[in-house]
């Protein structure tokens, strides 16, 4: 049997590590926000979206979590007219990217205070590992 | 606690022996109360931990692990360390104790 303690800064360890591949995500969705196509009428930057999954341990027998799948919005592009634009079609119309930067932002922050959840679970499980291990300091 | 003294009996009579079997020490399952072999696994588990720990910090270095490995395998070394010095510690001051006894 892993010792309760261990676990937890494990477990959080894994919710760390999922959130920070969620905020690569949202960085390549924030980055590519404009990234059109090469060639006349081609498909823009497709907004990526991730998800998380139960992951049991076998060693330990404790549920992480892990990233899921890394998919992509197949929701429909926006239109512009820009006919200077390499990617423009005959009628001079562009696709823009399906990324808004609303949504990012709403999912980075997201993740941003999941991942101090994690990391306050992992801060106090040191806490307490040492506060009891200095019961065998003090007398 | 009166039944830990009688250990210290084991622990005497079985460090001369000890060094003998250091090499064969197995699980904790089947250890029976020998402290001495306790604490060898210990001590095993602590450095195996430490060199862990360093090894994910150069690779770390090298650009090879995340941050968050580096910091989940040395601060795994520094617990598994200071456990063990903090039970050395207590069973230094406990053999002190013993020899301080008036006979």
């Amino acid at each position: 049997m892993i010792d309760p303690l261990d676990a937890s800064i494990k477990i959080a360890g894994s919710g760390i590590e999922a959130q920070s591949s969620r905020l690569r995500v949202v960085a390549e969705n924030m980055a590519n926000a404009q990234s059109t196509g090469k060639t006349p009428g081609s498909n823009p930057y497709r907004r990526k979206t991730i998800t998380f999954e139960n992951e049991l341990d076998r060693t330990t027998g404790v549920s992480l979590v892990k990233v899921g799948r890394v998919g992509v919005d197949s929701s429909t592009f926006k239109t512009e007219h820009d006919p200077s634009n390499p990617a423009a079609d005959a009628q001079g119309m562009v696709k823009l990217p399906n990324v808004n930067i609303l949504f990012e932002m709403a999912d980075l922050r997201e993740a941003n205070r999941s991942y101090e959840a994690n990391l306050q679970v992992v801060k106090e499980t040191r806490d307490l590992f040492s506060m009891t291990l200095d019961l065998l300091k003090s007398s | 606690m009166i039944g830990a003294i009688p250990l210290v009996g084991t622990i005497v009579g079985t460090s001369a022996a000890q060094a003998a079997t250091n090499a064969s020490v197995t699980t904790a399952t089947n250890a029976v109360g020998d402290f001495g072999q306790m604490m060898t696994q210990v001590v095993t588990d602590a450095m195996s931990k430490m060199r862990t720990g360093e090894a994910t910090a150069i690779s770390g270095l090298q650009g090879k692990a995340t941050v968050q490995q580096v910091v989940e395998a040395v601060s795994d070394a520094q617990g598994s360390l200071q456990t063990a010095l903090a039970v050395r510690d207590k069973a230094v001051s406990a053999y002190q104790e013993i020899t301080r006894m008036t006979i």
